[in-house]
């Protein structure tokens, strides 16, 4: 068991490695060899990142409201993965794909890295200038910055999701594009219930 | 090893279909190239270039953006 989760671990960093530099190679790699003891690195990534955003947004410094507002986003995040994943995969099923879920549901874990970052990126910068961001040259030029970087993670984001679709579900662009075109609604719906329950702003799809 | 290499690398590529889009296929083949190697200096620039326009569009109204993004995790 430990030597599958080390496994895991290792393959996990070359994979997050790969996705940035060789994606469409990577991806292969991850479909056809990865396994799912590569979960475990990406739940202990998103683990400390909720640790982070409990001290940065719960209301109190008190264990009890941070342990609450930790569960809560973690179990948000779980289920909004697995049901993001499940929603793809049963329509891209409906529009002739095939292939297992277990093997989207890891090619989907690893486009959980951008989303990751971004949240990070935006945590620590919420710490370091919080907002609101000044209609001064100093303001507008911090917020050039931070849109470019946002845009650079949610392409990125855009890249492994196609792939993920791509090669998780031997899916042609014209049938992604379709799958996108069904699951927005649904997805941004979900969206919208996670954004009414004060869980997301921005959904951590 | 030459030869299984190969084979490898076919039974890889023969697995799913290549992608075409009609008459826009060479066009699609010169980006994603470009994207299967070291995306993220080409997206930088595509980002650059989008944030800008935004810039141009909404002017000093992006801080209200940021502003509500940074808000958002």
């Amino acid at each position: 068991m430990i030597d599958h989760i080390l496994i895991g671990m290792y393959a996990f960093t070359h994979s997050c490695i790969g996705i940035i530099v060789k994606p469409y190679e990577t991806y292969r790699r991850i479909l056809k060899d990865g396994t799912l003891y590569e979960l475990f690195p990406i739940g202990i990534l998103l683990s400390l990142y909720f640790a982070t955003n409990a001290l940065v947004k719960a209301p109190a410094f008190r264990p009890f409201v941070l342990t609450r507002h930790f569960m809560k986003t973690s179990i948000a995040v779980v289920v909004t993965a697995c049901f993001a994943s499940f929603v793809l995969w049963t329509i891209g099923k409906a529009f002739g794909g095939k292939g297992e879920y277990k093997r989207f549901l890891l090619a989907w874990a690893y486009t959980l890295i951008p989303t990751l970052c971004w949240f990070l990126f935006a945590s620590l910068l919420y710490i370091c200038i919080p907002p609101p961001r000044t209609t001064l040259p100093s303001g507008i030029a911090l917020s050039i910055v931070f849109l470019t970087v946002s845009s650079v993670l949610f392409f990125w984001k855009i890249i492994l999701s196609y792939l993920a679709l791509r090669f998780g579900m031997k899916l042609d662009l014209m049938r992604i594009f379709g799958i996108l075109v069904v699951s927005l609604p649904i997805l941004g719906i979900y969206s919208l219930g996670m954004y009414r329950l004060g869980i997301f702003r921005v959904p951590f799809l | 090893m030459v030869y299984e290499r190969f084979q490898k690398k076919l039974n890889e590529v023969m697995e799913i279909p290549p992608q075409t889009v009609g008459p826009f296929t060479p066009y699609y083949k010169m980006l994603t190239k470009r994207l299967k190697i070291m995306p993220i200096p080409i997206l930088i620039v595509v980002s650059v270039i989008c944030i800008c326009f935004l810039f141009l569009i909404f002017g000093s109204g992006i801080t209200f953006i940021t502003s509500m993004l940074q808000r958002g995790f």
